[in-house]
């Protein structure tokens, strides 16, 4: 794998869990000392990223209303093609397709912060 | 692409105890973070303070539907939680809310001194003792850039 270390990156998460949003959205602000942007449904962090400089990341549980996961990657993927997407599921069923839609990372629940430590080494921080 | 977090037969929805140990085990590296003087940016010390009141509320709420039960005679069966273990328990959420105290504390600059550094570093041990919860510095190195 090539070095990656992203300055100033840019995160969203979404899902409508404002228990798991709110965790995850803390254990990746404290690693990467920046913001993080939150989001409780897909279409309202879609039109963020319409109108908005693209997240380097998007964090995205595939069950949430408005665009669901796999409808917000795909629109995101189309926009800003180098930025990564990794969707987040309880549904094991949900991997397979997760792999075949482009996602960069499945994020299977329940997840732990040693799994967020890993999206930052990976995607943020890597040497 | 890369999978993340458990095999396929243990996924499920995660529960308010899930999030609840997930908090109190990043507010633990938090700590050893900050004690072996990992870098501490405003954001982090913002997600620290974050994180250090939902673990101190949820520690709260979880002592305090305990001692209710109990003031309303809902003691636990003697064969199934011991009057030690609950006391055990007591004690744990007394440390856990303690050292969201301190946490809140370090991000602030208030903890300062020898002496308070080592009551963070007692209190920390006695958790992971009852946690069995292992942690090294090593595991993220990434921390030590803010």
């Amino acid at each position: 794998m090539n070095p990656v270390n992203i300055p100033n990156v840019k995160i969203a998460v979404i899902d409508n869990d404002l228990l798991v949003r709110d965790f995850i959205a803390t254990v990746l602000m404290y690693c990467v000392n920046r913001d993080v942007l939150s989001f409780d449904n897909g279409l309202a962090a879609w039109k963020y990223i319409e109108d908005n400089e693209s997240p380097d990341i998007i964090i995205t549980e595939i069950d949430v209303p408005g665009l669901n996961g796999f409808e917000l990657m795909a629109k995101f993927k189309e926009k800003s093609p180098d930025k990564k997407c990794l969707l987040m599921s309880d549904n094991p069923a949900n991997k397979q397709p997760a792999r075949n839609s482009g996602a960069d990372a499945f994020l299977a629940k329940p997840v732990s912060v040693n799994d967020l430590f890993r999206v930052v080494q990976t995607f943020v921080v890597r040497d | 692409m890369i999978k993340l977090g458990p095999a396929s037969v243990e996924m499920r929805a995660m529960s308010e105890d899930d999030v609840f140990s997930s908090r109190l085990k990043l507010l633990i590296i938090m700590a050893k973070a900050y004690l072996r003087n990992c870098p501490l940016g405003n954001y982090r010390k913002k997600a620290i303070i974050e994180n250090a009141n939902h673990v101190f509320y949820h520690s709260l709420q979880l002592v305090s539907e305990s001692s209710i039960l109990k003031d309303n005679g809902f003691e636990p069966p003697a064969d199934i939680v011991s009057r030690e273990k609950t006391s055990e328990e007591h004690l744990f959420h007394q440390r856990v809310q303690l050292l969201a105290v301190m946490a809140k504390a370090l991000a602030e600059d208030r903890l300062r001194g020898h002496f308070r550094k080592k009551a963070l570093t007692d209190n920390l041990n006695k958790i992971c003792e009852t946690l069995i919860f292992k942690f090294q510095i090593r595991d993220v190195n990434f921390l030590k850039v803010a």
